[in-house]
């Protein structure tokens, strides 16, 4: 058949190469790349809406939730317990990439039964660190909450607690933190009892089946608090339910390697709690007046950049909190004029 | 119409037969053995026993000088020797101070125990590039931390204390009821962690000062302390104040093991010291010891210890230091006096090490207890 061959006319490039391009021209007339908008922009969105009143809204509220109970279920799956995680079970860790874990007689014997909160919470109050809430005097108002979870072991000592608050009874802690401050709890681990001890009676939250590398730090955590005779508890979360949280965010369009300790929080409080408000979750280095501020209310280190996407995930929640899904405290809840001059 | 085995009739030295007169000849040997070995008990049994003899007495020199007169183990059986060591345990046994302290000088010139037993801040200042003892291309660098953790200066001086026990955990022990003597020392040594609960105390007593810690207890049942420490700080408060003693610098592996020790005691709170051997220390031991014969991959914790003492302690005292499967008796004993957990064979020498404790006892210059204690 070689005589009946058919010559396409000669271009330059390659028809299948042009076709593709049109493809993709056409794929993004039709589903437009979302633009993120910068950090001056989000700040004006804000204001505009500072005026107005918060309304919880109960329908968004069901709605969402029915949304989450669906994906992820946080009741049930939220942390890792006997029920849930049978011996023998194969954990795929959320953080990596194919690799997996058997739940052994030894690790299992680490689980509570089922999940040891009272469900469902009444009040949470999750707080992250963002350095907005310094000087915020929101200690009070975090306090009147029932249910007060905190992010990756933050410092709650005297000058602090009057904007975030001296009561806890979730704080998440990441093995990276206990690598950094604690040598891993390899050496001494006098310190870290001394330093988790202003949790009191809390639940010390660890995502110990992410990483690898934070399997060991994290029950070591658990061994240390149990010989010193520490009143906190480890409860160890479930890789299943951050992936699944993982998905659920993705889908809505946050792209990020990982989602941030506190979005994580956040999902679960609000399958966990009726109501919720969060505090501290602003990520950008100017506050609603314009005036710089830290990273964090205790410091001003910034994190690996391209690790986390803080300022989708702050849309995604502003946006819950448009709809009253959750109200996100951003201004000040005590006037600052009654705080004594630092 | 019967079957007769064809073959039966022709059995005369088959695998039957052969059997059985392989056996009677086996029993008749033994017989004989118990017989000749019988005289042995018999002639003592007749000999007139008036309370143990006089140290100086010609008796007993001559059946010191019998044990002094094997030179090597494999000079005579084992029960020749078992035999020779029973008939002189009739004798009191006394320190000989010129050859004790001959032998002590000895020891200071090689070891010297009273300034390099442990690392402290005096001997390994900081930045010393610190040797291993096997691992000989593993250099251990002393920073701050490792520095701050030793101790000024040696806490013990040259003969400090006057009656030591060195306490080993041989099987011997078991129903001996030295409990009371070893008490009653100025200063005890034990070895790797034995239990001293309860049940043992009769035996071993609980006085310790000094107890060892074999990195790989350590390793072994508690997990390297990476896991629970305080089932491990329970067991080391059961010796009260005694110090903890950790050959941290033997190889490479112990000394994380090792440190963590001091981590978990200072953790709790406790006021238990932690020492570790010098590494030096235990190579010039080890090569002294390889001079009076003990050739072993590494020599005991207890041999190690037992040296220590003699330049610690006026007079040394050794109980459960007994490594072969009977007693002197002849009658089978367990390895340890809580435990039949049989060491890794080809490790230590411990036959050659005993060997040369009861030489030591013959001249006088420690003592070595196999029997029961009826002190106090």
């Amino acid at each position: 058949m070689a005589g009946l061959a058919w010559k396409w006319p000669r271009t330059r490039l390659p028809v299948g190469a042009s076709a593709l391009g049109v493809f993709v021209l056409c794929w993004l007339y039709v589903f437009p790349v979302y633009r993120l908008p910068d950090e001056k922009e989000i700040v004006q969105g804000v204001l505009l809406q500072q005026g107005r009143a918060w309304r919880r809204n109960h329908t968004a509220l069901a709605l969402f939730r029915k949304l989450l109970e669906e994906c992820c279920d946080p009741g049930q799956l939220f942390a890792m317990t006997k029920q849930n995680s049978p011996m023998g079970k194969n954990l795929w860790f959320d953080g990596e990439l194919l690799y997996s874990f058997t739940i052994d007689n030894a690790t299992y014997s680490l689980f509570p039964q089922a999940t040891p909160l009272q469900l469902p919470l009444r009040k949470c109050s999750v707080v992250g660190n963002g350095g907005i809430l310094k000087r915020s005097g929101c200690g009070r108002q975090i306090d009147s909450a029932d249910f007060v979870m905190r992010c990756n072991l933050p410092p709650l000592s005297r000058e602090y607690s009057k904007d975030v608050g001296t009561k806890t009874q979730l704080v998440t802690a990441n093995p990276s933190i206990i690598q950094k401050r604690f040598q891993n709890l390899l050496w001494s681990r006098k310190a870290f009892v001394d330093s988790v001890k202003v949790y009191n009676h809390s639940y010390i939250y660890m995502p110990a089946f992410s990483m690898k590398t934070g399997t060991g730090p994290s029950l070591r955590v658990y061994y240390t608090l149990q010989d010193f005779g520490a009143k906190q508890r480890v409860l160890f979360a479930n890789p299943n339910f951050l992936r699944d949280i993982g998905k659920f965010w993705k889908s809505k369009g946050i792209h990020a390697k990982r989602l941030s300790t506190g979005l994580f929080l956040v999902s679960a409080a609000l399958g966990l709690c009726e109501e919720v408000t969060i505090y501290g979750f602003w990520p950008f280095s100017v506050d609603l007046r314009g005036k710089f501020i830290s990273h964090h209310y205790y410091d001003n280190v910034l994190p690996d950049s391209g690790f986390h996407a803080m300022p989708e995930e702050f849309l995604q929640l502003w946006f819950l909190h448009k709809s009253g899904v959750l109200r996100m405290q951003l201004e000040q809840c005590e006037d600052p004029l009654m705080q004594p001059a630092t | 119409m019967g079957y007769t085995d064809p073959s039966s009739s022709r059995d005369l030295l088959g695998n039957r037969t052969l059997f059985f007169i392989f056996i009677c000849a086996f029993a008749v040997v033994t017989l004989l053995q118990q017989i000749l070995y019988g005289r042995n008990y018999l002639k003592r049994y007749f000999e007139f026993y008036e309370g143990p003899l006089e140290y100086n007495s010609t008796k007993c020199l001559e059946l010191r000088q019998d044990i002094i007169a094997v030179k090597v183990l494999s000079m005579v059986k084992q029960t020749e020797l078992f035999d020779r060591w029973k008939s002189l345990q009739m004798c009191k046994w006394e320190m000989n101070v010129t050859e004790a302290n001959l032998f002590k000088s000895t020891l200071s010139r090689c070891c010297n125990a009273p300034a390099f037993l442990f690392t402290t801040q005096k001997n390994t200042p900081l930045g010393t590039k610190l040797k291993y003892e096997v691992d000989t291309s593993g250099i251990f660098h002393i920073n701050q931390e490792i520095f701050k953790m030793f101790p000024k200066d040696m806490p013990y001086h040259r003969s400090q204390f006057k009656k030591c026990a060195v306490v080993g955990n041989g099987g011997i022990l078991k129903n001996s009821r030295c409990g009371r003597e070893i008490d009653s020392a100025d200063f005890v040594f034990r070895c790797n962690l034995p239990p001293i609960s309860e049940k043992y105390i009769t035996d071993v007593g609980v006085k310790t000062d000094v107890v060892t810690v074999n990195p790989s207890i350590i390793t072994e049942r508690f997990h390297k302390l990476e896991k629970w420490r305080k089932p491990f700080y329970d067991v080391l408060q059961v010796y009260e104040n005694a110090s903890v003693l950790l050959p941290a610098f033997y190889n490479t592996r112990n000394t994380d093991v090792s440190i963590r020790v001091k981590y978990v005691l200072d953790d709790f709170e406790s006021q238990q010291a932690v020492y570790y051997f010098h590494p030096q220390y235990l190579i010039n031991v080890s090569r002294y010891w390889l001079g009076l014969g003990v050739r072993a991959k590494r020599i005991s914790t207890g041999l190690i210890l037992v040296t220590a003492a003699l330049e610690l302690c006026e007079e040394v005292h050794l109980f459960g230091f007994w490594a072969f499967p009977m007693n002197p008796s002849g009658i089978f004993i367990t390895h340890h006096y809580y435990d039949n957990v049989k060491p890794r064979p080809g490790f230590h020498a411990m036959p050659s090490e005993i060997f040369n404790f009861l030489h030591m006892h013959s001249k006088g210059i420690l003592r070595v207890h196999t029997g029961t204690c009826s002190c106090c």
